[in-house]
Protein backbone atom coordinates (compact mmCIF):
# COMPACT_ATOMS: atom_id res chain seq x y z
CA UNK A 1 0.00 0.00 0.00
CA UNK A 2 2.84 2.37 0.94
CA UNK A 3 4.55 1.44 -2.31
CA UNK A 4 1.41 2.26 -4.24
CA UNK A 5 1.12 5.74 -2.73
CA UNK A 6 4.70 6.43 -3.72
CA UNK A 7 3.99 5.51 -7.33
CA UNK A 8 0.77 7.50 -7.47
CA UNK A 9 1.45 10.55 -5.29
CA UNK A 10 -1.77 12.29 -6.37
CA UNK A 11 -4.12 9.68 -4.92
CA UNK A 12 -4.60 11.65 -1.71
CA UNK A 13 -4.92 15.06 -3.34
CA UNK A 14 -8.18 16.76 -2.40
CA UNK A 15 -10.22 18.51 -5.13
CA UNK A 16 -12.61 21.39 -4.45
CA UNK A 17 -14.52 23.37 -7.07
CA UNK A 18 -13.74 27.12 -7.10
CA UNK A 19 -16.00 29.38 -9.16
CA UNK A 20 -17.55 28.13 -12.38
CA UNK A 21 -14.34 27.16 -14.14
CA UNK A 22 -11.82 26.25 -11.47
CA UNK A 23 -10.69 23.45 -9.16
CA UNK A 24 -8.41 23.86 -6.16
CA UNK A 25 -6.10 20.94 -5.48
CA UNK A 26 -5.25 20.65 -1.78
CA UNK A 27 -3.10 18.36 0.32
CA UNK A 28 -0.25 18.48 -2.17
CA UNK A 29 3.12 17.14 -1.16
CA UNK A 30 6.18 18.20 -3.16
CA UNK A 31 6.12 15.04 -5.29
CA UNK A 32 2.47 15.56 -6.25
CA UNK A 33 3.01 19.25 -6.97
CA UNK A 34 5.95 18.55 -9.27
CA UNK A 35 4.17 15.70 -10.99
CA UNK A 36 1.01 17.73 -11.66
CA UNK A 37 2.94 20.77 -12.94
CA UNK A 38 4.86 18.53 -15.33
CA UNK A 39 1.75 16.75 -16.57
CA UNK A 40 -0.04 20.08 -17.13
CA UNK A 41 2.80 21.17 -19.38
CA UNK A 42 3.00 17.90 -21.33
CA UNK A 43 -0.47 16.30 -21.40
CA UNK A 44 -3.05 18.63 -19.80
CA UNK A 45 -6.67 17.56 -19.29
CA UNK A 46 -9.20 18.63 -21.94
CA UNK A 47 -10.05 22.38 -22.11
CA UNK A 48 -7.38 23.24 -19.53
CA UNK A 49 -6.51 26.98 -19.48
CA UNK A 50 -3.93 27.76 -16.80
CA UNK A 51 -2.77 26.97 -13.27
CA UNK A 52 -1.91 29.19 -10.31
CA UNK A 53 0.14 27.94 -7.37
CA UNK A 54 -0.82 28.87 -3.80
CA UNK A 55 1.23 28.39 -0.63
CA UNK A 56 -0.41 25.02 0.05
CA UNK A 57 -2.45 24.34 -3.05
CA UNK A 58 -2.79 24.71 -6.81
CA UNK A 59 -5.66 26.21 -8.81
CA UNK A 60 -6.53 24.70 -12.19
CA UNK A 61 -8.62 26.84 -14.53
CA UNK A 62 -10.53 25.50 -17.50
CA UNK A 63 -12.26 27.00 -20.52
CA UNK A 64 -14.90 24.30 -19.98
CA UNK A 65 -14.46 22.54 -16.64
CA UNK A 66 -14.45 18.73 -16.58
CA UNK A 67 -16.58 16.75 -14.11
CA UNK A 68 -14.92 16.29 -10.78
CA UNK A 69 -14.72 12.56 -11.46
CA UNK A 70 -12.92 13.11 -14.78
CA UNK A 71 -10.34 15.33 -13.09
CA UNK A 72 -9.98 12.75 -10.30
CA UNK A 73 -9.31 10.08 -12.92
CA UNK A 74 -6.72 12.29 -14.66
CA UNK A 75 -4.90 12.85 -11.36
CA UNK A 76 -5.02 9.19 -10.35
CA UNK A 77 -3.41 8.17 -13.65
CA UNK A 78 -0.31 10.30 -13.03
CA UNK A 79 2.55 8.05 -12.09
CA UNK A 80 5.27 9.18 -9.73
CA UNK A 81 8.21 7.34 -11.28
CA UNK A 82 9.61 10.31 -13.14
CA UNK A 83 9.48 12.61 -10.12
CA UNK A 84 12.40 10.77 -8.52
CA UNK A 85 14.68 12.46 -11.04
CA UNK A 86 14.20 15.97 -9.71
CA UNK A 87 16.06 18.52 -11.80
CA UNK A 88 18.52 20.58 -9.78
CA UNK A 89 17.25 24.14 -10.14
CA UNK A 90 19.83 26.87 -10.48
CA UNK A 91 20.11 29.08 -7.37
CA UNK A 92 20.05 32.79 -8.18
CA UNK A 93 22.16 35.12 -6.03
CA UNK A 94 20.32 38.36 -5.25
CA UNK A 95 22.53 41.29 -4.16
CA UNK A 96 20.98 43.38 -1.36
CA UNK A 97 21.98 46.69 0.19
CA UNK A 98 20.69 46.32 3.75
CA UNK A 99 19.64 49.91 4.48
CA UNK A 100 15.87 49.38 4.79
CA UNK A 101 13.74 51.50 7.14
CA UNK A 102 12.41 48.54 9.18
CA UNK A 103 15.70 46.77 9.94
CA UNK A 104 16.02 48.44 13.32
CA UNK A 105 12.41 47.79 14.34
CA UNK A 106 12.66 44.12 13.31
CA UNK A 107 15.88 43.78 15.33
CA UNK A 108 14.11 45.27 18.36
CA UNK A 109 10.99 43.14 17.91
CA UNK A 110 13.00 39.91 17.65
CA UNK A 111 15.65 40.72 20.28
CA UNK A 112 18.42 40.36 17.70
CA UNK A 113 21.06 42.82 16.54
CA UNK A 114 20.74 44.28 13.03
CA UNK A 115 23.81 42.31 11.99
CA UNK A 116 22.17 39.11 13.25
CA UNK A 117 18.96 39.86 11.36
CA UNK A 118 20.98 40.30 8.17
CA UNK A 119 22.95 37.11 8.82
CA UNK A 120 19.73 35.15 9.41
CA UNK A 121 18.13 36.63 6.27
CA UNK A 122 21.13 35.84 4.03
CA UNK A 123 21.67 32.30 5.38
CA UNK A 124 18.91 30.17 3.81
CA UNK A 125 18.27 29.03 0.26
CA UNK A 126 14.76 30.29 -0.54
CA UNK A 127 12.24 28.76 -2.94
CA UNK A 128 9.69 30.79 -4.89
CA UNK A 129 6.50 29.14 -3.61
CA UNK A 130 4.08 31.33 -5.50
CA UNK A 131 3.92 34.69 -7.26
CA UNK A 132 1.23 37.30 -6.92
CA UNK A 133 0.20 40.48 -5.11
CA UNK A 134 1.71 42.18 -8.19
CA UNK A 135 3.29 40.83 -11.40
CA UNK A 136 6.66 39.25 -10.59
CA UNK A 137 6.33 39.47 -6.79
CA UNK A 138 7.74 36.23 -5.28
CA UNK A 139 6.47 34.70 -2.03
CA UNK A 140 9.62 32.95 -0.79
CA UNK A 141 9.59 29.85 1.42
CA UNK A 142 12.53 29.25 3.71
CA UNK A 143 12.44 32.28 6.00
CA UNK A 144 13.98 31.52 9.42
CA UNK A 145 11.11 31.24 11.97
CA UNK A 146 12.89 33.81 14.16
CA UNK A 147 11.91 36.38 11.51
CA UNK A 148 8.23 35.38 11.20
CA UNK A 149 6.43 38.64 12.05
CA UNK A 150 2.91 39.93 11.48
CA UNK A 151 2.59 42.51 8.76
CA UNK A 152 2.86 46.17 9.76
CA UNK A 153 -0.37 47.53 11.24
CA UNK A 154 -0.30 50.60 9.00
CA UNK A 155 0.89 49.76 5.48
CA UNK A 156 3.06 52.21 3.51
CA UNK A 157 1.38 54.05 0.63
CA UNK A 158 4.26 53.53 -1.74
CA UNK A 159 7.09 51.02 -1.83
CA UNK A 160 9.63 51.12 -4.65
CA UNK A 161 10.33 48.08 -6.85
CA UNK A 162 13.40 46.19 -5.64
CA UNK A 163 12.51 46.60 -1.94
CA UNK A 164 13.55 43.43 -0.10
CA UNK A 165 11.02 42.58 2.60
CA UNK A 166 9.53 40.01 4.98
CA UNK A 167 5.88 39.39 5.89
CA UNK A 168 4.39 36.53 7.92
CA UNK A 169 6.29 33.34 7.14
CA UNK A 170 7.51 34.59 3.76
CA UNK A 171 10.35 36.68 2.41
CA UNK A 172 9.69 38.69 -0.75
CA UNK A 173 10.84 41.40 -3.13
CA UNK A 174 8.53 44.20 -4.34
CA UNK A 175 8.28 44.07 -8.13
CA UNK A 176 6.26 47.19 -9.00
CA UNK A 177 5.73 50.47 -7.14
CA UNK A 178 2.79 49.77 -4.82
CA UNK A 179 1.41 50.17 -1.32
CA UNK A 180 2.46 47.40 1.05
CA UNK A 181 2.61 46.20 4.65
CA UNK A 182 5.76 44.08 4.73
CA UNK A 183 8.87 44.99 6.76
CA UNK A 184 11.57 46.51 4.55
CA UNK A 185 15.14 45.25 4.99
CA UNK A 186 16.89 46.79 1.99
CA UNK A 187 16.95 47.00 -1.79
CA UNK A 188 18.24 45.05 -4.75
CA UNK A 189 18.98 46.22 -8.30
CA UNK A 190 17.63 42.93 -9.66
CA UNK A 191 14.71 43.87 -11.96
CA UNK A 192 11.89 41.42 -11.22
CA UNK A 193 9.40 42.54 -13.87
CA UNK A 194 9.96 44.33 -17.19
CA UNK A 195 6.51 45.31 -18.55
CA UNK A 196 8.00 46.60 -21.83
CA UNK A 197 9.15 43.03 -22.59
CA UNK A 198 5.54 41.87 -22.22
CA UNK A 199 4.45 43.82 -25.32
CA UNK A 200 2.66 41.86 -28.02
CA UNK A 201 2.03 38.19 -27.37
CA UNK A 202 5.20 37.06 -25.61
CA UNK A 203 6.13 33.42 -25.25
CA UNK A 204 9.09 33.26 -22.87
CA UNK A 205 8.39 34.30 -19.26
CA UNK A 206 12.14 34.36 -18.54
CA UNK A 207 12.52 37.44 -20.76
CA UNK A 208 9.94 39.30 -18.64
CA UNK A 209 10.32 37.97 -15.09
CA UNK A 210 13.54 37.37 -13.15
CA UNK A 211 11.87 34.54 -11.24
CA UNK A 212 9.31 31.76 -11.71
CA UNK A 213 7.48 29.52 -9.21
CA UNK A 214 9.86 26.77 -8.06
CA UNK A 215 13.05 28.84 -8.51
CA UNK A 216 15.73 28.93 -5.81
CA UNK A 217 17.51 32.07 -4.61
CA UNK A 218 19.85 33.37 -1.92
CA UNK A 219 20.32 36.93 -0.68
CA UNK A 220 23.87 38.33 -0.56
CA UNK A 221 24.81 41.50 1.31
CA UNK A 222 26.59 44.14 -0.81
CA UNK A 223 27.68 47.73 -0.09
CA UNK A 224 25.40 50.55 -1.25
CA UNK B 1 -7.63 54.52 -40.20
CA UNK B 2 -7.76 57.34 -37.63
CA UNK B 3 -11.37 57.37 -36.61
CA UNK B 4 -11.83 59.11 -33.23
CA UNK B 5 -10.13 62.05 -31.53
CA UNK B 6 -10.40 62.40 -27.76
CA UNK B 7 -11.65 65.90 -26.94
CA UNK B 8 -12.07 65.10 -23.25
CA UNK B 9 -11.33 61.92 -21.30
CA UNK B 10 -13.96 62.64 -18.64
CA UNK B 11 -13.77 60.53 -15.48
CA UNK B 12 -11.95 57.66 -17.14
CA UNK B 13 -11.30 56.27 -20.60
CA UNK B 14 -9.30 53.21 -21.60
CA UNK B 15 -8.95 50.56 -24.28
CA UNK B 16 -10.13 47.12 -23.13
CA UNK B 17 -10.74 43.66 -24.54
CA UNK B 18 -11.48 40.31 -22.85
CA UNK B 19 -8.19 40.39 -20.92
CA UNK B 20 -5.21 38.05 -20.74
CA UNK B 21 -4.86 34.42 -19.83
CA UNK B 22 -1.93 32.20 -18.98
CA UNK B 23 0.02 34.70 -16.85
CA UNK B 24 -1.72 34.51 -13.47
CA UNK B 25 1.00 32.23 -12.11
CA UNK B 26 3.40 35.18 -12.47
CA UNK B 27 0.98 37.49 -10.67
CA UNK B 28 -0.49 39.11 -13.78
CA UNK B 29 -4.25 39.66 -13.28
CA UNK B 30 -6.63 38.66 -16.10
CA UNK B 31 -7.86 42.27 -16.48
CA UNK B 32 -10.24 43.05 -19.33
CA UNK B 33 -13.48 45.02 -19.65
CA UNK B 34 -15.21 45.49 -16.30
CA UNK B 35 -18.49 44.40 -17.94
CA UNK B 36 -17.46 41.88 -20.55
CA UNK B 37 -20.95 41.06 -21.71
CA UNK B 38 -21.69 44.70 -22.60
CA UNK B 39 -18.34 45.04 -24.39
CA UNK B 40 -19.19 41.90 -26.33
CA UNK B 41 -22.64 43.29 -27.18
CA UNK B 42 -21.05 46.43 -28.65
CA UNK B 43 -18.82 44.28 -30.83
CA UNK B 44 -21.69 42.03 -31.83
CA UNK B 45 -23.67 45.03 -33.12
CA UNK B 46 -20.92 45.66 -35.68
CA UNK B 47 -20.15 42.05 -36.48
CA UNK B 48 -16.75 42.31 -34.77
CA UNK B 49 -14.97 39.46 -33.01
CA UNK B 50 -16.33 39.31 -29.44
CA UNK B 51 -12.87 40.09 -28.06
CA UNK B 52 -12.09 43.07 -30.35
CA UNK B 53 -10.67 46.07 -28.41
CA UNK B 54 -13.34 48.61 -27.39
CA UNK B 55 -13.26 51.99 -25.68
CA UNK B 56 -14.40 51.75 -22.05
CA UNK B 57 -15.98 54.98 -20.78
CA UNK B 58 -16.35 55.46 -17.02
CA UNK B 59 -19.22 57.67 -15.86
CA UNK B 60 -19.63 61.11 -17.33
CA UNK B 61 -17.51 63.73 -19.06
CA UNK B 62 -15.99 62.02 -22.10
CA UNK B 63 -16.20 63.85 -25.43
CA UNK B 64 -15.13 62.26 -28.71
CA UNK B 65 -14.92 63.63 -32.27
CA UNK B 66 -15.57 61.28 -35.19
CA UNK B 67 -12.89 61.83 -37.87
CA UNK B 68 -14.28 59.73 -40.76
CA UNK B 69 -17.72 58.57 -41.89
CA UNK B 70 -18.15 55.25 -40.11
CA UNK B 71 -20.29 53.17 -37.75
CA UNK B 72 -20.23 53.31 -33.97
CA UNK B 73 -21.84 50.89 -31.49
CA UNK B 74 -22.64 51.68 -27.85
CA UNK B 75 -23.52 49.26 -25.04
CA UNK B 76 -23.52 49.16 -21.25
CA UNK B 77 -24.07 52.22 -19.05
CA UNK B 78 -26.40 55.01 -20.22
CA UNK B 79 -24.17 58.09 -20.05
CA UNK B 80 -26.60 60.48 -21.72
CA UNK B 81 -25.15 60.22 -25.23
CA UNK B 82 -27.48 61.19 -28.08
CA UNK B 83 -26.90 57.72 -29.52
CA UNK B 84 -28.76 55.27 -27.25
CA UNK B 85 -26.98 52.35 -25.64
CA UNK B 86 -27.42 48.93 -27.27
CA UNK B 87 -27.44 50.48 -30.76
CA UNK B 88 -25.07 50.83 -33.69
CA UNK B 89 -25.42 53.89 -35.93
CA UNK B 90 -23.85 55.31 -39.04
CA UNK B 91 -22.07 58.53 -38.04
CA UNK B 92 -20.55 61.23 -40.23
CA UNK B 93 -17.12 62.85 -39.97
CA UNK B 94 -17.20 65.80 -37.59
CA UNK B 95 -19.89 64.39 -35.29
CA UNK B 96 -19.09 64.92 -31.60
CA UNK B 97 -20.24 62.20 -29.20
CA UNK B 98 -20.75 63.52 -25.68
CA UNK B 99 -21.35 61.56 -22.50
CA UNK B 100 -22.61 64.31 -20.18
CA UNK B 101 -24.58 62.52 -17.45
CA UNK B 102 -24.57 59.21 -15.68
CA UNK B 103 -28.14 57.86 -16.08
CA UNK B 104 -27.58 54.20 -15.25
CA UNK B 105 -24.60 51.92 -14.83
CA UNK B 106 -20.93 52.91 -14.64
CA UNK B 107 -19.15 51.68 -17.75
CA UNK B 108 -20.18 52.32 -21.37
CA UNK B 109 -18.54 50.49 -24.26
CA UNK B 110 -17.92 52.03 -27.67
CA UNK B 111 -17.00 49.77 -30.57
CA UNK B 112 -15.82 50.71 -34.07
CA UNK B 113 -15.62 48.48 -37.17
CA UNK B 114 -13.05 45.72 -36.67
CA UNK B 115 -12.21 47.07 -33.19
CA UNK B 116 -9.59 49.63 -32.16
CA UNK B 117 -6.04 49.12 -33.23
CA UNK B 118 -4.05 48.97 -29.99
CA UNK B 119 -0.78 47.78 -28.49
CA UNK B 120 -0.98 44.51 -26.60
CA UNK B 121 0.66 43.33 -23.40
CA UNK B 122 0.64 39.63 -22.60
CA UNK B 123 -1.56 39.16 -25.65
CA UNK B 124 -4.28 41.61 -24.58
CA UNK B 125 -5.01 45.24 -25.45
CA UNK B 126 -6.48 45.83 -21.97
CA UNK B 127 -4.72 48.68 -20.24
CA UNK B 128 -3.76 47.99 -16.61
CA UNK B 129 -2.11 51.15 -15.30
CA UNK B 130 -1.53 49.82 -11.78
CA UNK B 131 0.72 47.12 -13.20
CA UNK B 132 2.48 49.20 -15.84
CA UNK B 133 0.64 47.70 -18.82
CA UNK B 134 -0.16 50.58 -21.16
CA UNK B 135 -0.40 54.34 -20.82
CA UNK B 136 -3.40 56.55 -20.01
CA UNK B 137 -5.35 58.01 -22.94
CA UNK B 138 -4.86 61.79 -23.12
CA UNK B 139 -6.89 64.60 -24.58
CA UNK B 140 -5.94 65.09 -28.24
CA UNK B 141 -5.07 61.44 -28.80
CA UNK B 142 -6.37 59.93 -32.05
CA UNK B 143 -7.56 56.33 -32.05
CA UNK B 144 -7.37 54.04 -35.06
CA UNK B 145 -9.89 51.43 -36.16
CA UNK B 146 -8.91 48.15 -37.77
CA UNK B 147 -11.58 48.41 -40.53
CA UNK B 148 -13.39 51.27 -42.27
CA UNK B 149 -16.83 49.68 -42.33
CA UNK B 150 -18.64 46.89 -40.45
CA UNK B 151 -18.17 43.41 -41.86
CA UNK B 152 -21.97 42.99 -41.83
CA UNK B 153 -24.07 43.86 -44.81
CA UNK B 154 -25.71 47.15 -43.82
CA UNK B 155 -26.81 48.48 -47.22
CA UNK B 156 -29.55 51.08 -46.80
CA UNK B 157 -29.63 50.50 -43.03
CA UNK B 158 -28.71 53.40 -40.77
CA UNK B 159 -29.12 51.77 -37.39
CA UNK B 160 -29.00 48.40 -35.64
CA UNK B 161 -30.51 47.64 -32.23
CA UNK B 162 -29.53 44.79 -29.95
CA UNK B 163 -32.35 42.31 -29.28
CA UNK B 164 -34.38 43.58 -26.32
CA UNK B 165 -33.80 40.47 -24.23
CA UNK B 166 -30.04 41.04 -24.46
CA UNK B 167 -30.20 44.66 -23.29
CA UNK B 168 -29.65 45.23 -19.58
CA UNK B 169 -31.31 47.84 -17.40
CA UNK B 170 -28.76 48.64 -14.71
CA UNK B 171 -31.21 50.78 -12.74
CA UNK B 172 -33.18 47.63 -11.92
CA UNK B 173 -32.49 46.25 -8.40
CA UNK B 174 -30.55 43.03 -8.64
CA UNK B 175 -30.19 39.89 -6.63
CA UNK B 176 -26.98 38.11 -7.61
CA UNK B 177 -26.26 34.38 -7.45
CA UNK B 178 -23.44 33.05 -5.31
CA UNK B 179 -21.47 29.83 -5.28
CA UNK B 180 -19.82 28.78 -1.99
CA UNK B 181 -16.23 30.07 -1.78
CA UNK B 182 -13.18 27.93 -0.94
CA UNK B 183 -13.38 28.84 2.79
CA UNK B 184 -17.21 28.65 3.05
CA UNK B 185 -16.81 26.00 5.78
CA UNK B 186 -14.63 28.28 7.93
CA UNK B 187 -17.38 30.91 8.28
CA UNK B 188 -20.10 30.70 10.91
CA UNK B 189 -23.61 29.71 9.88
CA UNK B 190 -24.66 33.20 10.95
CA UNK B 191 -22.14 34.88 8.60
CA UNK B 192 -23.29 32.69 5.70
CA UNK B 193 -26.91 33.60 6.40
CA UNK B 194 -26.16 37.31 6.82
CA UNK B 195 -24.52 37.43 3.40
CA UNK B 196 -27.80 36.44 1.73
CA UNK B 197 -30.32 38.00 4.13
CA UNK B 198 -28.83 41.51 4.38
CA UNK B 199 -28.98 44.32 1.86
CA UNK B 200 -25.48 45.51 0.95
CA UNK B 201 -24.36 48.90 -0.28
CA UNK B 202 -21.64 49.30 -2.92
CA UNK B 203 -18.94 51.45 -1.30
CA UNK B 204 -17.35 54.51 -2.92
CA UNK B 205 -14.00 52.86 -2.16
CA UNK B 206 -14.45 50.51 -5.13
CA UNK B 207 -12.24 50.35 -8.21
CA UNK B 208 -11.03 48.06 -10.99
CA UNK B 209 -9.32 45.78 -8.44
CA UNK B 210 -12.25 45.29 -6.08
CA UNK B 211 -15.76 46.38 -5.16
CA UNK B 212 -16.25 46.89 -1.42
CA UNK B 213 -19.62 46.17 0.18
CA UNK B 214 -21.01 47.80 3.31
CA UNK B 215 -23.47 46.00 5.55
CA UNK B 216 -23.57 43.97 8.76
CA UNK B 217 -20.18 43.07 10.17
CA UNK B 218 -19.55 39.41 9.33
CA UNK B 219 -17.66 37.22 11.81
CA UNK B 220 -14.25 36.65 10.23
CA UNK B 221 -12.27 33.41 10.42
CA UNK B 222 -8.47 33.36 10.75
CA UNK B 223 -6.40 34.51 7.79
CA UNK B 224 -5.34 31.67 5.53
CA UNK B 225 -2.05 30.90 3.80
CA UNK B 226 -1.85 32.85 0.52
CA UNK B 227 -3.71 31.10 -2.26
CA UNK B 228 -5.11 31.90 -5.72
CA UNK B 229 -8.03 34.35 -5.94
CA UNK B 230 -10.51 34.47 -8.82
CA UNK B 231 -12.48 37.56 -9.87
CA UNK B 232 -15.90 37.51 -8.25
CA UNK B 233 -14.58 36.13 -4.94
CA UNK B 234 -15.95 37.59 -1.70
CA UNK B 235 -12.85 38.09 0.43
CA UNK B 236 -13.64 39.07 4.01
CA UNK B 237 -10.87 41.06 5.75
CA UNK B 238 -10.69 41.90 9.47
CA UNK B 239 -13.44 44.53 9.41
CA UNK B 240 -16.04 41.94 8.31
CA UNK B 241 -16.98 43.90 5.16
CA UNK B 242 -16.63 41.81 1.97
CA UNK B 243 -14.47 42.89 -0.94
CA UNK B 244 -15.50 41.42 -4.30
CA UNK B 245 -12.35 40.88 -6.36
CA UNK B 246 -12.57 42.41 -9.86
CA UNK B 247 -10.59 41.63 -13.02
CA UNK B 248 -7.60 43.86 -12.21
CA UNK B 249 -7.41 42.56 -8.62
CA UNK B 250 -4.50 40.54 -7.21
CA UNK B 251 -4.18 36.91 -8.31
CA UNK B 252 -3.44 35.63 -4.78
CA UNK B 253 -4.59 36.65 -1.33
CA UNK B 254 -4.69 35.66 2.33
CA UNK B 255 -8.25 36.56 3.32
CA UNK B 256 -10.84 33.80 3.63
CA UNK B 257 -13.30 33.69 0.72
CA UNK B 258 -16.90 33.13 1.70
CA UNK B 259 -18.50 33.08 -1.75
CA UNK B 260 -17.94 33.52 -5.49
CA UNK B 261 -20.27 35.34 -7.88
CA UNK B 262 -21.33 33.71 -11.10
CA UNK B 263 -19.26 35.20 -13.94
CA UNK B 264 -22.28 36.71 -15.71
CA UNK B 265 -23.39 38.39 -12.47
CA UNK B 266 -19.93 39.90 -11.92
CA UNK B 267 -20.41 41.91 -15.14
CA UNK B 268 -23.63 43.30 -13.74
CA UNK B 269 -22.20 44.05 -10.28
CA UNK B 270 -19.43 46.05 -12.01
CA UNK B 271 -22.17 48.35 -13.33
CA UNK B 272 -23.51 49.14 -9.81
CA UNK B 273 -22.65 52.66 -8.76
CA UNK B 274 -21.44 53.51 -5.25
CA UNK B 275 -24.51 53.69 -3.03
CA UNK B 276 -26.41 51.01 -4.99
CA UNK B 277 -28.18 48.45 -2.79
CA UNK B 278 -27.55 44.86 -3.81
CA UNK B 279 -28.55 41.49 -2.39
CA UNK B 280 -27.44 37.92 -2.93
CA UNK B 281 -28.77 34.38 -2.90
CA UNK B 282 -27.01 31.04 -2.87
CA UNK B 283 -27.20 29.31 -6.23
CA UNK B 284 -29.38 26.24 -6.22
CA UNK B 285 -26.72 23.52 -6.26
CA UNK B 286 -27.75 21.02 -3.70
Amino acid sequence: MVEKLKDFPCMNVRIRPYGERGYLLDALNDDARLLIERALALEPPTAYEESVPGADNLLLLFVRPPDLSALRAWLDRLEGGASKRKPRTHCLEVPVVYDGPDLKAVAQATGLSEAEVIAIHTAPEYRVRLMGFAPGFPYLDGLDPRLHLDRKTSPRDRIEPGAVAIGGSHAGIYSVASPGGWHLFGRTDLVLFQPEKAKGTPGDPRAIFALAPGDLLKFKQVEG
Amino acid sequence: MEIIEILSTGVGLSIQDRGRSGWRRFGVPPGGSMDRSSAQAANQLLGNRPDAPVLEILMQGAKLRILEDTWVALAGADLGCEQAPWTACAVTAGTVLEFPINRSGLWAYLAVPGGFYADRWFGSASVDLRNGLGVPLQQGRRLTSVAGAPSLSLDRVGRRVLALDQQRDFSKPMQFELLPGPQFDLFTTEARDQLVSARWTVSARSDRTGFRLQGPELAVPESIRSEPVLPGSFQVPGNGQPIVTMGDGPTVGGYAKLAVLREADLDWLAQCRPGTKVSFKWADLF
